[in-house]
């Protein structure tokens, strides 16, 4: 993926551009909106995450001037907490956008699901080492074992299964799993996910579910 | 405000206006009245003048000798009439006149004679079209003088004194009226200005009220009864004032403390991590930490201002009529797991609809929630019951656990407050959950409240049902 961060502070740019090659990306870091706009004009990128306050030539300006030549997938980030902020990105043509301060593994999230084209068909079956997860029937089995699962446990378990090797944060499994869109102070989701490892990953010696620290979770056959 | 000063009217001056426009008018109204009637009683008396002088040459015409007399000595009719504005003409019909009398050399009216068996009356003269603007009346009437036959009288007489009497009269209406008005718009002018003279003291006093003497209230000493209710309006608003003034202060001076502690812990462990050189794990450990302390903030951070938005309308334009059952559902499912672990089992049940933003509710009923298992008793049901009623819908969040004492009840909804002090600064709670739940049910126009008693501790919501229209 090729990804181009437009952002003007050095500290949140050095972050966005270590952050992202980490993560296997190709990025490419412009420190204002002149630059972000000639790079963005010049080079085919697959997504630009572009920070809205700058100076000279802001997010916004940015944007209306790359919309008129080219559609690439555009998230902005803002500081402002408005919703009249959010529309205005959103009317100029902006696909998404996170307020700061804002988690990196949900803009990594926000991202992949940006440069995922076409609708992406939902598997049926989905195989992870011996996890059998029967998507229609709702049924779970491991290792030969059924395993029986509550509604969200199963949800969770879903979505780990469909993000396999992604980092997922609190917040957006929060969003994903009960469509809790704001940040709780409850500890539900680290709840919610031990109770879930309790069923499918303390039998068996294979561990699939994994602690980030600082971040969230992932779900991957590596540890 | 100061720009549109220039044509706001000024009160006194309006005021004056109408004291004097009122005298104005009902004066000349007055005057008008009278004037009629000295007009109609003057107009009587110069008719009865007329109608008595035909009447007099009726009698004095029926003898011979006078008619000799007029003949020989016309003069002395014309002194006998005195004065130029009376016109007298005596003839027999298509001959010349035997006697004209008219020093003012008055146009001669034409007009039908009385006849001789009609007794004249007042309404026997003829009031012609005015002459240079002084009106003139006139009779004729025929009159029998015995030897000469029929004769024709006409007696005329320009009003010019009549006229100026009433012009005087006129004029002096007007005067007066006009007297009587600069004086009572000067009389109100002064009245009104001293009538408010209290408001002008109320004004200083006003102005003199700061952030530092908001405790200080207008004073109703002296005051009239009128101005009696602006004033504790006022000062009520001064209340209400000074107590979110002090609320706002308390927030402020409370954030900062909130602050403190996870600021506190991010300084001090990455100080002394930095000490001497660790292990990875060490520097992991200390990171993940930081992110830790860095979240709680940032929940402070969108707590605080998710408070401080003000905006109601861009909420309630995001209402949407919502299942009251599969919220509830949605809250169980939720903390079914935070439930499990306190050793608590939820209670969903409800039925009926939402009318509400999805987000907000659901911000709400999971801030009771996460309260309701954090002071739970294990081994006790969480109950979250909807019920719907006439004109909306009323949401429980029941636990049982501790009872709170009373004195704690109305103040829970602030924010910061916490009923212990020294218990519950646990890196999950920063003291906003409740308030948060205020602001929503106040964006919603909807209420909240909390009882407990026998162990039994119950918020409770209530959202409006949707109305016509919206």
């Amino acid at each position: 993926m090729n990804i181009l961060v437009v952002e003007d502070e050095p500290k949140a740019g050095n972050y966005l551009l270590n952050g992202l090659q980490e993560l296997g990306y190709t990025v490419s870091l412009a420190r204002d909106g002149a630059d972000g706009l000639h790079l963005a004009l010049e080079h085919d990128f697959d997504v630009i995450v572009l920070d809205v306050m700058m100076p000279k030539i802001d997010g916004w300006e940015v944007l209306r001037r790359l919309r008129k030549q080219a559609d690439t997938p555009v998230l902005f980030l803002t500081a402002r907490d408005d919703i009249a902020d959010r529309v205005k990105g959103l009317e100029l043509g902006a696909d998404d956008y996170l307020i700061k301060p804002f988690s990196f593994a949900e803009l990594v999230a926000r991202l992949r699901t940006l440069t995922r084209r076409g609708p992406t068909r939902e598997e049926e079956q989905l195989q992870v080492e011996d996890l059998q997860i029967d998507v229609l029937k709702r049924r779970v089995t491991r290792a030969g074992t059924r395993i029986t699962l509550t509604n969200k446990e199963f949800a969770l378990l879903h979505l780990f299964a469909t993000h396999q090797g992604e980092v997922l944060s609190r917040s957006m499994i929060a969003s994903r799993v009960w469509d809790m869109n704001f940040d709780s102070d409850t500890n539900v989701v680290d709840v919610a996910v031990r109770r879930l490892r309790l069923k499918i990953d303390d039998p068996f010696t294979l561990k699939l579910i994994h602690s980030v620290r600082g971040i969230g979770y992932r779900f991957d056959t590596q540890p | 405000m100061s720009i549109r000063t220039g044509w706001r009217h000024s009160l006194t001056l309006r005021l004056a206006l109408v004291f004097a426009l009122l005298a104005f008018v009902s004066l000349t109204a007055l005057g008008v009245a009278l004037y009629r009637d000295l007009e109609r009683e003057l107009i009587r008396r110069d008719d009865a003048a007329l109608v008595t002088r035909i009447d007099q040459l009726r009698t004095f015409l029926n003898d011979s000798n006078t008619m000799e007399l007029i003949r020989s000595k016309p003069a002395l009719f014309q002194n006998m009439l005195g004065n130029r504005e009376a016109l007298l003409t005596i003839g027999t019909p298509g001959e010349p006149p035997l006697l004209v009398v008219n020093p003012g050399n008055l146009q001669m009216p034409d007009l039908p004679p009385t006849p001789l068996d009609h007794p004249l009356n007042l309404s026997d003269v003829q009031h012609l079209p005015t002459f240079n603007g002084v009106p003139f009346s006139a009779l004729a009437a025929t009159i029998d003088s015995g030897d000469q036959g029929k004769l024709q009288v006409l007696a005329a007489r320009l009003m010019t004194e009549r006229t100026a009497v009433l012009a005087s009269y006129r004029l002096n209406v007007y005067l007066f009226a006009s007297v009587a008005a600069i004086l009572l718009a000067l009389s109100g002018y002064v009245l009104v200005h001293r009538g408010l003279l209290p408001v002008r003291r109320l004004a200083r006093h006003a102005r003199g009220i700061d952030v530092g003497n908001l405790n200080e209230r207008l004073d109703s000493q002296g005051a009239p009864r009128e101005l009696l209710p602006m004033i504790d309006a006022f000062n009520a608003m001064l209340d209400r004032l000074g107590k979110g003034f002090v609320q706002l202060g308390q927030v402020s001076t409370d954030m900062a403390h909130e602050l403190r502690t996870p600021i506190n812990n991010l300084l001090g462990e990455t100080q002394v991590a930095l000490q001497q050189n660790r292990s990875i794990e060490a520097y992991q450990q200390l990171l993940a930490s930081n992110v830790e302390e860095l979240e709680r903030l940032a929940r402070m951070l969108d707590n605080m201002l998710f408070l401080a938005r003000t905006d109601p309308s861009s909420a309630l334009s995001q209402r949407q009529e919502l299942d009251a059952a599969e919220e509830m559902e949605r809250m169980a499912d939720y903390f079914e797991g935070l439930a499990a672990d306190a050793g608590m089992h939820i209670e969903a049940r409800g039925s009926g609809s939402i009318w509400a933003e999805p987000m907000l509710l659901r911000r709400a009923m999971a801030n009771l929630c996460s309260n309701a298992i954090k002071y739970g008793a294990p081994d006790t049901p969480l109950q979250i019951l909807a019920t719907p009623s006439a004109d909306g819908i009323r949401l429980q969040v029941r636990n049982h656990g501790q009872t709170i004492p009373a004195e704690h009840l109305p103040r829970l909804f602030e924010r910061f407050y916490r009923v212990d002090q020294s218990r519950e600064r646990s890196t999950q709670s920063n003291g906003l959950g409740l308030s948060i739940v205020a602001t929503i049910m106040q964006l919603h126009n909807g209420a909240y409240s909390v009882s407990s008693a026998d162990g039994v501790t119950c918020f409770e919501l209530f959202f409006p049902g949707r109305r016509q229209g919206e």
